[in-house]
This record gives C-alpha cells, structure tokens and sequence, in this order.
C-alpha cells in the first residue's frame, strides 16, 4: 500500500472543477515545501518543520468550504447567493418531468392513450424522462456544483448509453408490432385507407420518439463532453501531480 | 460583525505585507506572524481563502511562475493599494470608538 501524500485528503474533499484543485494543490504543496526549508534554516528539525509547514498551509474543512464557495461554477456562485442552490435539483426534476409530460401528450397524439400500443409508449415516455434526469444530474454537477468525479461520471455515461439503446429498442419494437398489426389487418382485406395512413401515423410514431430520445440523449452528452475531457485531463495532471511528489528523489526531502 | 471584521483585518494584513513586494503565500503568512509579534497567524490554510478572495476582487494579482514546478507569487495592484489605505483608515476609526468606549486609560 502506497504512502498518502497529505494533499490526498484535500483533493477527494475540495469540490471544485479539476481545473481549479489542481491550482490550488500545486500552490499548496510549494508554499509546504518552501515553507518547510524556510523553518529548518530557523533550525527546526525536518520533521518538525514538516509538521508545522503542513498545519499553515493544509487547508481545514472550514477552509475548503470557503474555496468551495469562492471557486465554484458561476452558476453555481449565483445559484448560492440567490439561494437556490437546494431547489436546483428540484427545478431539474421539474424540467425532466415537463418533458416527459411533452412527450406523453406527443405520444397520446401519435397511438392513442388506451390503445394496446401503450404498453411500448409509456415505457418510452418514462426512457425519455429517465434520460432528462440522468443529463441534468451530470449538467448540475459540471456548472453547479463544479464537481463531478470519474466514478459518477462512469456511471452516469453508463446509465446514459443504457437508456439510449432502450429508447431505440422501444421505438423499433413499437413500430414492429404496429407494422405486424397493419400487415395483419391487410391480410384480412380487412383494411380502408384511412387505417392505412393511421397505421403509418403510428409506426412513424413509435419510430421517431425512439429515435429522437436517442438523439436528445447522445446530444445532450454530446454538449457536456468538451468540459468532460478538460476535467479528465486536469484529472491525469492531478494523479501525475501525487504521483511525482510520491517518488522519492535524491534532491527531493520526504 | 465579529467574523466580518476579522475578516476585513486579514485582509488588511495580507495587503500591508504585499505592499512591500511580491511574495508567495507562505512570505505573506510568515511575514505577517512576523510583523505582528504572532498575534495573527495563518493556520489550516485559511491565507488561501483570503488570498483569491483579494484576487478575485482584484485587489492582488496572483502570476504562475517557477521552472519545473509551477509557484504562485502574489502582488499588490493599484486597487489593492487603494483598497489598503481606505481599509487601514476605516480600522482606525473603529477601533478609536471601541477603546473610547472600552474606557479613556486604555486608549491612553
């Protein structure tokens, strides 16, 4: 098991974008450093100078609350002092709901709200509002709270991947059975133009919302993607950051 | 009133020692332990706050220099100057009402 440097503690605590911590441990851990050289030239011993270097500089959760609240999102700053920063996710679940509820009038439109088609378009109403939720809890992490974690956002991703292809597997089954039915009924002879141009009607239906809750969630991530490879750039600098402090050197004191 | 004062007293502090020259952060903690015989010190990293709060606000500019390894020097701007000798005359006539009303001898 690998030593912690004593920085470790501030990086998995401090959230704020990538960016940002790891400004403020490269600032740290020089002034530790330099301090420390400073308190030996004073004729401390090195691991006393150590010590001391690292309860100046260290920052406490005090602290590293006031950095959060100093470096994060601009968004994020406003939604603080407007105090709205506990209804974000309540107007996120509001907005996903919204859309679902577009959705479902879209879809109560194309195939009719009791007919046997529902069993497939509920199901996609719900895909399309899962979807909402899952982008604006990554959105709300990113421009929010400035702060999203490669683990979450692994998942998230997963999540997102997941429910993109259940939302094309819906719209295709659903345009199938549709398809099936009117196949069926033209069989039968048992099929007047107008039902023809409905059937239609529902298989372009089923269709599209499959494919547009595929689209809304790929592009939706799509516009989050540009600040999801800065932050996993700034994420390698930090661990390249811990990694070199953590070889031992000639020239380096530990 | 408390909280904000010793924060406006921090400040003060950063900004008087960076009215000397350029320094890194640690200069500014150790120098103001100094300058004010360790009535005040920076503990748990509580110069960083006040540090980019000054920045933020203009008041100090901080630049990334160093060869290899990347260092913060922060200095002083005209603003923070300004900023510097209004905070300091505020102060002043703070405190002369609180040893006013504290009692003549302990203003004496």
């Amino acid at each position: 098991m690998r030593p912690e440097h004593p920085l470790e503690d501030v990086e998995r605590n401090l959230a704020v974008p990538p960016r940002r911590r790891l400004d403020l441990l490269e600032e740290v851990d020089a002034d530790a450093e330099a301090l420390q050289a400073e308190l030996e030239r004073r004729g401390y011993g090195p691991a006393q100078a150590r010590r001391a270097a690292l309860r100046r500089v260290v920052p406490g959760t005090e602290t590293l609350a006031q950095l959060e609240a100093q470096h994060a999102p601009p968004l994020g700053r406003w939604a603080r002092s407007a105090g709205w920063i506990d209804r974000v996710e309540r107007f996120g679940i509001v907005a996903a709901t919204g859309l679902a509820g577009a959705v479902a009038f879209v879809t109560m439109v194309g195939s009719g709200p009791l007919g046997s088609a529902a069993v497939l378009a509920w199901p996609q109403v719900i895909v399309v509002a899962l979807l909402a939720a899952n982008w604006t809890r990554a959105a709300k992490r990113l421009w929010i709270d400035g702060d999203l974690r490669p683990e979450l956002r692994r998942r998230l991703w997963e999540r997102q991947i997941g429910l993109i292809v259940l939302a094309v597997a819906l719209g295709a089954l659903g345009a199938a059975r549709e398809g099936y039915g009117a196949f069926e009924a033209l069989a039968a002879e048992d099929f007047a133009p107008p039902a023809m141009w409905d059937a239609v009607r529902r298989i372009v239906s089923f269709a599209a919302l499959g494919f547009g809750a595929a689209i809304f969630g790929l592009f939706g991530w799509l516009a989050i993607t540009p600040r999801l490879i800065d932050d996993e750039t700034m994420e390698h600098r930090i661990s390249a950051f811990f990694a070199a402090r953590l070889t031992p050197t000639p020239s380096r004191r530990r | 009133m408390q909280v904000t004062l010793s924060k406006r007293i921090n400040e003060l502090l950063v900004l008087a020692v960076l009215e000397r020259g350029p320094a890194h952060g640690y200069q500014i903690a150790l120098s103001v332990e100094e300058r004010t015989g360790g009535a005040f010190s920076f503990q748990h990293g509580t110069l960083y706050p006040i540090l980019h709060r000054l920045e933020i606000g203009g008041h100090v500019r901080g630049t990334w220099g160093g060869e290899g390894r990347r260092r913060k020097t922060y200095e002083l701007t005209d603003a923070g100057r300004a900023e510097l000798a209004e905070g300091a005359a505020q102060l002043e006539r703070q405190f002369r009402v609180l040893l006013e009303l504290f009692g003549g001898t302990h203003a004496a």
